[in-house]
């Protein structure tokens, strides 16, 4: 590391036990080395990170953990320039502690996403950004599959863009959960698998009923089974791409709900969409949470700070994640010639 | 003065613009180093705004921080978002043509030379509220010749 910065051994170590200061100079050469920015080092970040960070001391961070730390100041920063961002976040929901309470959540979360108690849940990504949870998807590998922090208002999530889309769904779902009940900090290495902490298996089940609502699913299911011309397969591949969710979501809920038997939730489970499926059941792909994506109203805002000359337009490519180049910024308007003045006093 | 910084981003222009090192030499200019808990903050403060993954604009955030955090200081940054973000923070920012404005009146520079120079600003992609030449024009009708 000394040596990357150009710095002596001694020095640095210094700079580490705090016998030494450093200057914005060293700061700098060390941020680019660690692949930081200087504020890293000298904000704390949102209390919700500092709380989690002091809370695991001496445990090493993940990859999952830098995203939503990095995520959250730079929201954070955003939303302090163009507060309209985040409108409001809902009241905390109480904890499930049972699943019956965790179908309750999911019909107050429907209620809040203003869906009807029927309407497959599509765009989950668009509609938390309506109560204040700004989604994103970035390629996390064999990493996390999601995690959420609160901000001092709303909230960001990080899902793993490189699951398949229904378990990105599914994720999100999850991340929803733990947001509406204020969990400050959360990471989740494998939603819907983890029976043995009750919280997670409540949030899996709060998740699978607002993705596949009862009510809706059972009329629904009823019916695309009655035509009897269809295999079990043919039925399940119809309902998962209704609801977006995965096979195995979706045999879980239907095993749940008790729609199907446990050697019909096997079936299902092992079911694939084909191409095939696509073409003759004409069925649309959602390709939601594709990494690596930003909420629509997280990169409007920062456009127009980039537009209103708040940022530089490095700056403002670093907060849309790269996923702009300079060119595809908008064009600033010509200097107005009334600000002669301003430039030459 | 400079901070650590900007005479940093000078000794590595210098490699390959040689006249930079003219910048460096200079024993009238003094090099302060940003160290004090408050410098950093204020340096953070611009980061957040100039500061992209590429790392250009630190020099920009040294000048205001080391501006803001001295008595009397006034930061020269031509860079807008620069003094946008200097914007309601404690700092005098002005423009590099304000100083060769002060030099034009008190006859240290001419006109042409400096109108030439903003041109030249301009070609480096300094966006300035008149186009070649319109310096020399505004300062004709201003009468700071």
């Amino acid at each position: 590391m000394a040596a990357a910065v150009g710095m002596a051994r001694s020095s640095l170590a210094k700079i580490e036990t705090g016998a030494r200061g450093v200057t914005a100079l060293e700061l700098v050469a060390i941020a680019r080395e660690l692949r930081r920015r200087v504020e890293w080092f000298v904000e704390p970040g949102p209390p919700s990170i500092v709380s989690y960070r002091a809370s695991r001391s001496g445990v090493a961070t993940q990859v999952i953990d830098d995203e939503l730390d990095r995520l959250a100041r730079d929201v954070e920063f955003v939303v302090a320039e163009v507060p309209e961002l985040v409108d409001g976040q809902p009241g905390q929901q109480p904890l499930p502690t049972s699943m019956a309470a965790a179908d309750v959540l999911a019909a107050k979360a429907r209620s809040l996403l203003k869906l009807s108690a029927r309407e497959p849940v599509l765009e989950l990504s668009r509609l938390v950004t309506s109560i204040g949870l700004l989604p994103f998807a970035l390629p996390l590998g064999e990493g996390a599959d999601a995690g959420t922090v609160l901000l001092r208002v709303g909230g960001v999530s990080v899902v793993n863009g490189d699951l398949r889309v229904g378990r990105r769904r599914l994720a999100l779902a999850h991340e929803l959960g733990h947001y509406l009940i204020a969990d400050p900090y959360t990471t989740d290495w494998r939603v819907a698998s983890t029976e043995a902490d009750a919280l997670e298996a409540r949030l899996d089940r709060f998740a699978r009923a607002l993705l596949l609502p009862e009510a809706d699913l059972r009329e629904r299911w009823a019916q695309w089974s009655a035509g009897g011309d269809e295999a079990l397969r043919d039925v399940a591949v119809r309902a998962g791409s209704h609801y977006q969710v995965d096979m195995a979501t979706l045999a879980r809920r239907l095993g749940e709900l008790e729609l199907v038997d446990g050697r019909q939730v096997n079936e299902i489970r092992g079911v694939r969409t084909k191409k095939a499926d696509i073409v003759e059941k004409n069925l649309v792909v959602p390709r939601e949470l594709e990494p690596i994506s930003l909420p629509r109203t997280y990169e409007q805002a920062v456009l127009r700070l980039y537009r209103g000359e708040t940022v530089t337009a490095d700056r403002a490519l670093g907060l849309l994640l790269g996923t702009f180049d300079e060119e595809s910024l908008p064009d600033r308007p010509e200097a107005p010639e009334s600000e002669i003045w301003a430039v030459t006093s | 003065m400079i901070p650590d910084v900007v005479e940093a981003e000078l000794r590595t222009g210098a490699v390959q613009n040689d006249h930079l090192r003219a910048v460096l030499d200079a024993d009238w200019i003094e090099v302060i180093p940003l160290d004090t808990p408050e410098h950093l903050s204020a340096f953070a403060y611009y980061e957040q705004r100039l500061v992209g993954a590429d790392g250009r604009n630190v020099g920009e955030c040294g000048v205001l921080a080391l501006a803001e955090t001295m008595a009397h200081a006034v930061a020269v940054v031509d860079d807008r978002v620069a003094g946008n973000a200097a914007r309601g923070r404690n700092v005098e920012v002005r423009r590099t043509l304000g100083l060769l404005c002060d030099a034009i009146r008190e006859g240290l520079l001419t006109v042409p030379l400096v109108s030439a120079l903003a041109d030249d600003l301009m070609r480096d992609s300094y966006r300035l509220p008149f186009g070649p030449g319109g310096f020399a024009r505004w300062a004709d009708e201003n009468g700071l010749t």
